[in-house]
Protein backbone atom coordinates (compact mmCIF):
# COMPACT_ATOMS: atom_id res chain seq x y z
CA UNK A 1 0.00 0.00 0.00
CA UNK A 2 1.47 3.42 -0.91
CA UNK A 3 1.62 6.21 1.65
CA UNK A 4 -0.18 8.76 1.24
CA UNK A 5 1.64 10.76 3.88
CA UNK A 6 4.03 12.72 1.85
CA UNK A 7 5.64 15.24 5.05
CA UNK A 8 8.83 14.47 5.75
CA UNK A 9 10.07 14.19 9.16
CA UNK A 10 11.42 17.20 10.44
CA UNK A 11 15.13 17.85 10.17
CA UNK A 12 17.62 17.28 13.50
CA UNK A 13 19.00 20.64 14.07
CA UNK A 14 22.32 20.76 13.73
CA UNK A 15 24.91 20.59 16.25
CA UNK A 16 24.54 23.33 18.71
CA UNK A 17 27.29 25.98 19.21
CA UNK A 18 28.01 24.89 22.48
CA UNK A 19 26.60 24.28 26.20
CA UNK A 20 23.48 26.65 26.93
CA UNK A 21 24.00 29.85 27.65
CA UNK A 22 23.39 29.76 31.36
CA UNK A 23 25.60 26.52 31.62
CA UNK A 24 28.89 26.76 33.47
CA UNK A 25 32.06 26.87 31.15
CA UNK A 26 33.83 23.95 30.46
CA UNK A 27 30.73 22.08 30.63
CA UNK A 28 30.81 20.83 27.14
CA UNK A 29 33.81 18.71 26.83
CA UNK A 30 34.23 20.78 23.12
CA UNK A 31 35.14 23.65 25.19
CA UNK A 32 37.76 21.80 27.08
CA UNK A 33 39.74 21.34 24.03
CA UNK A 34 43.10 23.66 23.59
CA UNK A 35 42.89 26.34 21.03
CA UNK A 36 46.21 26.06 18.68
CA UNK A 37 46.41 28.40 15.87
CA UNK A 38 45.36 30.85 14.52
CA UNK A 39 42.83 29.77 12.45
CA UNK A 40 41.96 27.48 15.25
CA UNK A 41 41.13 30.72 17.47
CA UNK A 42 38.99 32.42 14.43
CA UNK A 43 36.99 29.36 13.95
CA UNK A 44 36.17 29.34 17.44
CA UNK A 45 36.05 32.95 17.74
CA UNK A 46 32.36 32.48 15.89
CA UNK A 47 31.61 29.23 16.28
CA UNK A 48 32.25 28.30 19.98
CA UNK A 49 32.86 31.31 21.55
CA UNK A 50 32.33 29.44 25.11
CA UNK A 51 35.32 27.84 24.19
CA UNK A 52 37.39 30.55 23.53
CA UNK A 53 35.96 32.25 26.76
CA UNK A 54 37.00 28.60 29.05
CA UNK A 55 40.42 28.79 27.32
CA UNK A 56 40.99 32.61 28.61
CA UNK A 57 40.23 31.16 32.35
CA UNK A 58 42.70 28.66 31.93
CA UNK A 59 46.43 29.24 33.15
CA UNK A 60 48.59 30.75 31.49
CA UNK A 61 45.94 33.10 29.79
CA UNK A 62 48.84 33.98 27.31
CA UNK A 63 48.86 31.70 24.61
CA UNK A 64 45.44 32.02 23.37
CA UNK A 65 45.54 35.83 24.63
CA UNK A 66 48.97 36.69 22.33
CA UNK A 67 46.98 34.32 19.46
CA UNK A 68 43.60 36.89 19.87
CA UNK A 69 45.69 40.23 19.48
CA UNK A 70 47.80 38.76 16.94
CA UNK A 71 44.20 37.64 15.02
CA UNK A 72 43.05 41.48 15.56
CA UNK A 73 46.35 43.04 14.30
CA UNK A 74 46.41 41.28 11.14
CA UNK A 75 42.74 41.28 10.63
CA UNK A 76 42.58 45.23 11.36
CA UNK A 77 45.78 45.52 9.28
CA UNK A 78 43.62 43.66 6.06
CA UNK A 79 40.79 45.79 6.15
CA UNK A 80 42.99 49.23 7.12
CA UNK A 81 44.59 48.34 3.43
CA UNK A 82 40.83 48.36 2.05
CA UNK A 83 40.38 51.56 3.77
CA UNK A 84 43.79 52.70 2.16
CA UNK A 85 42.55 51.65 -1.45
CA UNK A 86 39.73 55.32 -1.17
CA UNK A 87 42.80 57.42 -1.17
CA UNK A 88 45.72 55.75 -2.81
CA UNK A 89 49.20 56.77 -1.95
CA UNK A 90 50.50 57.21 1.62
CA UNK A 91 47.16 55.92 2.58
CA UNK A 92 47.89 52.81 1.66
CA UNK A 93 49.73 52.15 4.47
CA UNK A 94 48.64 54.78 7.22
CA UNK A 95 44.96 54.12 7.28
CA UNK A 96 46.42 50.16 8.04
CA UNK A 97 48.38 51.20 10.84
CA UNK A 98 46.23 54.30 12.19
CA UNK A 99 43.15 51.13 12.18
CA UNK A 100 45.32 48.26 13.62
CA UNK A 101 47.07 51.00 15.85
CA UNK A 102 43.68 52.78 16.79
CA UNK A 103 41.74 49.71 17.98
CA UNK A 104 44.82 48.65 19.82
CA UNK A 105 44.73 51.92 21.60
CA UNK A 106 41.28 52.02 22.58
CA UNK A 107 41.32 48.76 24.06
CA UNK A 108 44.50 49.68 26.30
CA UNK A 109 43.22 53.22 27.34
CA UNK A 110 39.70 51.64 28.26
CA UNK A 111 41.26 47.79 29.54
CA UNK A 112 42.17 49.73 33.53
CA UNK A 113 38.60 50.65 33.60
CA UNK A 114 36.89 47.23 32.41
CA UNK A 115 38.95 45.57 34.92
CA UNK A 116 37.79 48.28 38.33
CA UNK A 117 34.09 48.17 37.01
CA UNK A 118 34.71 43.73 36.85
CA UNK A 119 36.07 44.40 40.29
CA UNK A 120 33.37 46.88 41.43
CA UNK A 121 30.26 44.66 39.90
CA UNK A 122 31.49 41.61 42.19
CA UNK A 123 33.13 39.66 39.26
CA UNK A 124 36.14 37.44 40.41
CA UNK A 125 38.37 37.90 37.70
CA UNK A 126 42.00 38.42 37.11
CA UNK A 127 43.91 41.23 35.12
CA UNK A 128 45.01 38.95 32.64
CA UNK A 129 41.70 37.44 32.40
CA UNK A 130 39.99 40.68 32.06
CA UNK A 131 42.57 41.59 29.08
CA UNK A 132 42.58 38.34 27.81
CA UNK A 133 38.52 38.94 27.29
CA UNK A 134 38.88 42.18 25.78
CA UNK A 135 41.25 41.01 23.23
CA UNK A 136 38.87 38.42 22.38
CA UNK A 137 36.40 41.16 21.83
CA UNK A 138 39.03 43.31 19.56
CA UNK A 139 39.70 40.14 17.31
CA UNK A 140 36.37 39.15 16.64
CA UNK A 141 35.20 43.00 15.59
CA UNK A 142 38.75 43.00 13.43
CA UNK A 143 37.32 39.46 12.01
CA UNK A 144 34.01 40.77 11.09
CA UNK A 145 35.18 43.98 9.66
CA UNK A 146 37.01 41.19 7.20
CA UNK A 147 33.89 39.94 6.34
CA UNK A 148 33.01 43.72 5.34
CA UNK A 149 36.02 44.65 3.31
CA UNK A 150 34.73 43.20 -0.03
CA UNK A 151 32.05 45.50 0.61
CA UNK A 152 34.14 48.24 1.53
CA UNK A 153 36.05 47.72 -1.57
CA UNK A 154 33.36 47.97 -4.39
CA UNK A 155 32.12 51.16 -2.52
CA UNK A 156 35.52 52.36 -2.47
CA UNK A 157 36.26 51.89 -6.35
CA UNK A 158 33.18 53.81 -7.03
CA UNK A 159 32.35 56.74 -4.87
CA UNK A 160 34.84 59.80 -4.48
CA UNK A 161 32.74 60.76 -1.30
CA UNK A 162 35.23 61.32 1.74
CA UNK A 163 31.49 61.45 4.16
CA UNK A 164 29.72 58.69 2.44
CA UNK A 165 33.31 56.13 2.44
CA UNK A 166 33.73 57.73 6.31
CA UNK A 167 29.67 56.42 6.76
CA UNK A 168 29.94 53.15 5.26
CA UNK A 169 32.99 52.47 7.21
CA UNK A 170 31.38 54.03 10.47
CA UNK A 171 28.74 52.08 10.58
CA UNK A 172 30.65 48.62 9.87
CA UNK A 173 33.38 49.77 12.43
CA UNK A 174 29.68 49.85 14.79
CA UNK A 175 27.98 46.88 13.61
CA UNK A 176 31.60 44.96 14.42
CA UNK A 177 31.86 46.49 17.60
CA UNK A 178 28.37 45.43 18.64
CA UNK A 179 29.35 41.58 18.05
CA UNK A 180 32.62 42.24 19.74
CA UNK A 181 30.78 44.23 22.99
CA UNK A 182 28.20 41.12 22.83
CA UNK A 183 31.25 38.51 23.25
CA UNK A 184 32.84 40.19 26.36
CA UNK A 185 28.99 40.87 27.86
CA UNK A 186 28.93 36.80 27.60
CA UNK A 187 31.86 36.20 28.92
CA UNK A 188 31.26 38.50 32.24
CA UNK A 189 28.02 36.89 32.60
CA UNK A 190 30.11 33.87 33.63
CA UNK A 191 32.03 35.36 35.86
CA UNK A 192 29.76 35.57 38.94
CA UNK A 193 29.25 39.08 39.17
CA UNK A 194 26.28 40.91 41.16
CA UNK A 195 25.23 43.46 38.39
CA UNK A 196 26.15 43.85 35.19
CA UNK A 197 25.70 48.08 35.40
CA UNK A 198 29.15 48.62 35.19
CA UNK A 199 29.76 46.52 32.12
CA UNK A 200 27.05 48.71 30.24
CA UNK A 201 28.72 52.06 31.03
CA UNK A 202 31.84 50.67 30.50
CA UNK A 203 30.85 49.70 26.84
CA UNK A 204 29.30 53.46 26.59
CA UNK A 205 32.95 54.01 27.05
CA UNK A 206 34.95 52.66 25.22
CA UNK A 207 32.31 52.75 22.29
CA UNK A 208 32.79 56.99 22.78
CA UNK A 209 36.67 56.42 22.68
CA UNK A 210 36.45 54.73 19.65
CA UNK A 211 34.51 57.39 18.17
CA UNK A 212 37.17 60.10 18.87
CA UNK A 213 39.81 58.02 18.08
CA UNK A 214 38.60 58.43 14.41
CA UNK A 215 39.12 61.90 14.54
CA UNK A 216 42.29 61.78 16.94
CA UNK A 217 43.98 59.87 14.16
CA UNK A 218 42.52 61.50 11.00
CA UNK A 219 42.90 61.13 8.50
CA UNK A 220 41.78 57.42 8.24
CA UNK A 221 39.38 57.61 5.09
CA UNK A 222 41.18 61.36 3.22
CA UNK A 223 43.92 62.64 2.57
CA UNK A 224 46.43 64.91 4.54
CA UNK A 225 49.96 65.91 3.96
CA UNK A 226 50.48 65.04 8.07
CA UNK A 227 50.31 61.88 9.49
CA UNK A 228 48.26 63.09 12.41
CA UNK A 229 46.22 66.15 12.84
CA UNK A 230 47.43 69.37 14.55
CA UNK A 231 44.27 70.44 15.47
CA UNK A 232 42.51 69.41 18.24
CA UNK A 233 38.88 68.11 18.00
CA UNK A 234 35.87 66.48 18.97
CA UNK A 235 34.66 63.84 16.41
CA UNK A 236 31.11 65.22 16.47
CA UNK A 237 32.71 69.15 15.06
CA UNK A 238 34.75 67.03 13.12
CA UNK A 239 31.68 64.57 11.16
CA UNK A 240 29.94 67.93 11.01
CA UNK A 241 32.94 69.81 9.13
CA UNK A 242 33.03 66.80 7.25
CA UNK A 243 29.30 66.18 6.00
CA UNK A 244 29.19 70.53 5.39
CA UNK A 245 31.69 69.88 2.68
CA UNK B 1 25.24 12.47 -9.14
CA UNK B 2 26.49 14.26 -11.82
CA UNK B 3 23.77 13.30 -13.67
CA UNK B 4 21.10 14.06 -10.84
CA UNK B 5 22.45 17.12 -10.53
CA UNK B 6 21.34 18.53 -14.24
CA UNK B 7 17.98 16.97 -14.29
CA UNK B 8 15.18 19.47 -14.41
CA UNK B 9 13.47 17.45 -11.98
CA UNK B 10 16.03 19.29 -9.53
CA UNK B 11 14.45 22.73 -10.51
CA UNK B 12 11.21 21.42 -9.47
CA UNK B 13 12.82 20.19 -5.98
CA UNK B 14 14.22 23.41 -5.21
CA UNK B 15 11.28 25.41 -5.95
CA UNK B 16 9.38 23.07 -3.74
CA UNK B 17 11.62 24.15 -0.84
CA UNK B 18 11.52 20.85 0.97
CA UNK B 19 13.97 21.16 4.15
CA UNK B 20 15.42 17.43 3.58
CA UNK B 21 15.95 18.26 -0.19
CA UNK B 22 18.08 21.38 0.29
CA UNK B 23 19.44 20.52 3.15
CA UNK B 24 21.10 17.72 0.75
CA UNK B 25 21.89 20.37 -1.47
CA UNK B 26 23.95 22.13 0.76
CA UNK B 27 25.50 19.47 2.70
CA UNK B 28 28.22 17.83 1.61
CA UNK B 29 29.39 20.26 -0.43
CA UNK B 30 29.39 18.82 -4.80
CA UNK B 31 30.26 20.77 -7.20
CA UNK B 32 28.55 19.50 -9.57
CA UNK B 33 25.45 21.02 -7.91
CA UNK B 34 27.15 24.11 -7.34
CA UNK B 35 27.91 24.39 -11.31
CA UNK B 36 23.72 23.14 -11.40
CA UNK B 37 23.15 26.61 -9.34
CA UNK B 38 25.50 28.82 -11.31
CA UNK B 39 24.02 27.83 -14.50
CA UNK B 40 20.45 28.55 -13.23
CA UNK B 41 21.33 31.92 -12.63
CA UNK B 42 23.31 32.27 -15.82
CA UNK B 43 20.07 31.15 -17.57
CA UNK B 44 17.13 32.46 -15.58
CA UNK B 45 18.99 35.78 -14.72
CA UNK B 46 20.14 36.11 -18.33
CA UNK B 47 16.88 35.17 -19.85
CA UNK B 48 15.14 37.90 -17.82
CA UNK B 49 17.99 40.28 -18.24
CA UNK B 50 17.89 40.34 -22.27
CA UNK B 51 14.17 40.49 -22.06
CA UNK B 52 14.44 43.79 -19.97
CA UNK B 53 17.33 45.12 -22.54
CA UNK B 54 15.74 44.66 -25.73
CA UNK B 55 13.24 47.42 -25.34
CA UNK B 56 15.95 49.51 -26.08
CA UNK B 57 18.22 47.04 -29.00
CA UNK B 58 19.25 43.32 -29.48
CA UNK B 59 22.83 44.87 -28.05
CA UNK B 60 21.26 46.03 -25.19
CA UNK B 61 19.44 42.56 -24.63
CA UNK B 62 22.81 40.87 -25.12
CA UNK B 63 24.79 43.18 -22.18
CA UNK B 64 21.85 43.02 -19.68
CA UNK B 65 21.57 39.36 -20.03
CA UNK B 66 25.06 38.87 -19.18
CA UNK B 67 25.13 42.07 -16.48
CA UNK B 68 22.17 40.73 -14.23
CA UNK B 69 23.64 37.08 -14.10
CA UNK B 70 26.49 39.07 -13.22
CA UNK B 71 24.95 41.39 -10.64
CA UNK B 72 23.35 37.88 -8.46
CA UNK B 73 26.82 36.16 -8.79
CA UNK B 74 29.22 39.07 -7.64
CA UNK B 75 26.60 39.66 -4.69
CA UNK B 76 27.14 36.20 -3.72
CA UNK B 77 30.58 36.15 -3.97
CA UNK B 78 31.09 39.62 -2.32
CA UNK B 79 29.19 38.66 0.60
CA UNK B 80 30.05 35.81 1.02
CA UNK B 81 32.52 35.58 3.90
CA UNK B 82 30.16 37.87 5.56
CA UNK B 83 27.20 35.84 5.69
CA UNK B 84 29.51 32.91 6.99
CA UNK B 85 29.96 35.25 9.77
CA UNK B 86 26.96 36.55 10.59
CA UNK B 87 25.72 33.00 10.67
CA UNK B 88 27.26 31.62 13.78
CA UNK B 89 26.93 34.93 15.41
CA UNK B 90 22.99 34.97 15.17
CA UNK B 91 23.15 31.48 16.12
CA UNK B 92 23.05 28.85 13.39
CA UNK B 93 25.90 26.90 13.06
CA UNK B 94 26.71 26.89 9.79
CA UNK B 95 30.27 26.59 8.04
CA UNK B 96 31.60 28.86 5.40
CA UNK B 97 30.72 26.81 2.50
CA UNK B 98 27.31 25.95 3.98
CA UNK B 99 26.34 29.41 4.15
CA UNK B 100 28.03 30.34 0.89
CA UNK B 101 25.93 27.45 -0.98
CA UNK B 102 22.66 28.72 1.27
CA UNK B 103 22.58 32.11 0.10
CA UNK B 104 23.70 30.26 -3.50
CA UNK B 105 20.31 28.07 -3.48
CA UNK B 106 18.22 31.32 -2.85
CA UNK B 107 19.81 33.62 -5.42
CA UNK B 108 19.05 30.33 -8.07
CA UNK B 109 15.29 30.06 -6.85
CA UNK B 110 15.19 33.31 -7.38
CA UNK B 111 16.75 33.35 -10.63
CA UNK B 112 14.46 30.24 -11.45
CA UNK B 113 11.52 32.33 -10.61
CA UNK B 114 13.17 35.30 -13.12
CA UNK B 115 13.58 33.32 -16.12
CA UNK B 116 9.69 31.69 -15.27
CA UNK B 117 8.72 35.52 -15.43
CA UNK B 118 11.32 36.48 -18.30
CA UNK B 119 8.08 35.81 -21.51
CA UNK B 120 5.80 37.93 -19.24
CA UNK B 121 8.18 41.02 -19.25
CA UNK B 122 9.41 40.26 -22.81
CA UNK B 123 5.42 40.84 -23.25
CA UNK B 124 5.10 43.65 -21.42
CA UNK B 125 8.36 44.90 -23.28
CA UNK B 126 6.64 44.13 -26.45
CA UNK B 127 3.47 46.20 -25.29
CA UNK B 128 4.89 49.53 -24.28
CA UNK B 129 5.30 51.65 -27.13
CA UNK B 130 8.60 51.79 -28.81
CA UNK B 131 11.65 53.77 -27.61
CA UNK B 132 12.25 56.65 -29.76
CA UNK B 133 14.47 59.87 -30.11
CA UNK B 134 11.72 61.50 -28.82
CA UNK B 135 11.40 59.41 -25.63
CA UNK B 136 11.88 61.19 -22.48
CA UNK B 137 13.46 59.70 -18.85
CA UNK B 138 10.02 61.00 -17.86
CA UNK B 139 7.84 58.69 -20.34
CA UNK B 140 4.94 56.88 -18.64
CA UNK B 141 6.16 54.22 -20.98
CA UNK B 142 9.63 53.63 -19.02
CA UNK B 143 8.43 54.33 -15.66
CA UNK B 144 5.63 51.70 -16.28
CA UNK B 145 8.98 49.31 -17.41
CA UNK B 146 10.76 50.43 -14.45
CA UNK B 147 8.33 49.77 -12.25
CA UNK B 148 7.06 46.27 -13.65
CA UNK B 149 10.99 44.78 -13.90
CA UNK B 150 11.20 46.60 -9.94
CA UNK B 151 7.94 44.37 -8.64
CA UNK B 152 9.28 41.09 -10.88
CA UNK B 153 12.74 41.01 -9.81
CA UNK B 154 11.94 42.56 -5.86
CA UNK B 155 9.16 39.62 -5.79
CA UNK B 156 11.61 36.55 -6.99
CA UNK B 157 14.24 37.71 -4.69
CA UNK B 158 11.97 37.64 -1.19
CA UNK B 159 10.36 34.52 -2.49
CA UNK B 160 13.66 33.46 -3.11
CA UNK B 161 14.83 33.94 0.71
CA UNK B 162 11.69 33.19 2.02
CA UNK B 163 12.02 29.60 0.52
CA UNK B 164 15.05 28.82 2.72
CA UNK B 165 13.46 30.06 6.03
CA UNK B 166 12.01 26.22 6.57
CA UNK B 167 15.25 25.03 6.43
CA UNK B 168 16.80 27.62 8.49
CA UNK B 169 14.57 26.70 11.34
CA UNK B 170 14.75 23.51 11.25
CA UNK B 171 18.62 23.60 11.04
CA UNK B 172 18.49 26.09 14.12
CA UNK B 173 16.13 24.47 16.22
CA UNK B 174 14.56 28.17 16.52
CA UNK B 175 12.18 30.57 14.53
CA UNK B 176 13.84 33.62 15.98
CA UNK B 177 17.30 32.11 15.13
CA UNK B 178 16.48 31.35 11.14
CA UNK B 179 14.55 34.81 10.67
CA UNK B 180 17.56 36.66 12.21
CA UNK B 181 19.60 34.85 9.75
CA UNK B 182 18.03 35.61 6.98
CA UNK B 183 17.05 39.38 7.75
CA UNK B 184 21.20 39.94 8.03
CA UNK B 185 21.58 38.21 4.94
CA UNK B 186 18.59 39.71 3.13
CA UNK B 187 19.80 43.11 4.63
CA UNK B 188 23.82 42.35 3.66
CA UNK B 189 22.97 40.84 -0.12
CA UNK B 190 20.50 44.16 -0.45
CA UNK B 191 23.17 47.06 0.52
CA UNK B 192 25.96 45.10 -2.16
CA UNK B 193 23.71 44.33 -4.46
CA UNK B 194 22.56 47.59 -4.77
CA UNK B 195 25.63 49.09 -5.36
CA UNK B 196 26.63 46.28 -7.95
CA UNK B 197 23.86 47.03 -9.91
CA UNK B 198 24.25 50.45 -9.84
CA UNK B 199 28.10 50.06 -11.28
CA UNK B 200 26.90 48.25 -13.70
CA UNK B 201 23.86 50.12 -15.50
CA UNK B 202 21.95 51.00 -17.36
CA UNK B 203 19.83 47.73 -17.20
CA UNK B 204 17.15 48.94 -19.79
CA UNK B 205 18.11 52.47 -21.29
CA UNK B 206 20.27 55.72 -21.31
CA UNK B 207 19.49 58.21 -23.25
CA UNK B 208 22.56 60.32 -22.76
CA UNK B 209 24.90 57.59 -24.14
CA UNK B 210 25.14 55.02 -26.58
CA UNK B 211 24.35 51.32 -25.62
CA UNK B 212 27.95 50.11 -23.95
CA UNK B 213 28.78 47.12 -21.49
CA UNK B 214 29.47 49.70 -18.57
CA UNK B 215 30.33 53.48 -19.08
CA UNK B 216 33.43 54.84 -17.43
CA UNK B 217 31.06 57.52 -15.70
CA UNK B 218 29.22 55.09 -13.88
CA UNK B 219 32.09 53.68 -12.00
CA UNK B 220 31.42 57.43 -10.09
CA UNK B 221 29.24 57.65 -6.90
CA UNK B 222 27.17 55.44 -5.21
CA UNK B 223 23.58 54.22 -5.86
CA UNK B 224 22.95 55.43 -1.33
CA UNK B 225 24.66 59.34 -2.43
CA UNK B 226 22.02 59.31 -5.29
CA UNK B 227 18.84 58.07 -3.29
CA UNK B 228 20.44 60.80 -0.23
CA UNK B 229 20.73 63.69 -2.94
CA UNK B 230 17.44 63.02 -4.17
CA UNK B 231 16.34 63.02 -0.94
CA UNK B 232 17.64 65.97 0.46
CA UNK B 233 16.36 67.77 -2.56
CA UNK B 234 13.27 66.83 -2.00
CA UNK B 235 13.11 67.79 1.59
CA UNK B 236 14.97 70.84 0.87
CA UNK B 237 12.15 71.74 -1.87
Amino acid sequence: MIDQNLTPPPLPPLPSRSAPAGAPLGSDPAEQVPITGLLTAVEALLRQPRRVMFQLRQPPVRTVLLALLVIAIACSLIYGLVVGTFSGGTQLWAAPVKIAGGLLLAALICLPSLFIFACLSGAEVRLSEVAGFLSGQLALMAVLLIGFAPVAWVFSQSTESVAAMGALHLAFGLIAAYFGLRFLNTAFAHLNARSGSGLKVWMVIFILVLLQMTTALRPIVGTSDDFLPAKKMFFVNHWAECLKK
Amino acid sequence: MSVRAWNLSQVGLLLRAQPAALREWVNPWRTERALFCLAAIALGAGLYGAAMGCWRSGLQALYTGIKLPLVVLLTTLGNGLLNGMLAPLLGLNLSLRQALMTVLLTFTIASILLGAFSPVAAFVVWNTPPLTDATRLAAAEYGLLQLTHVVFIAFAGVTGNLCLAPLLRQWSGHTAVAHKVLLAWLAANLFLGSQIAWVLRPFIWDPARPVEFIGQEYLRGSFYETVFDAARRLLIW
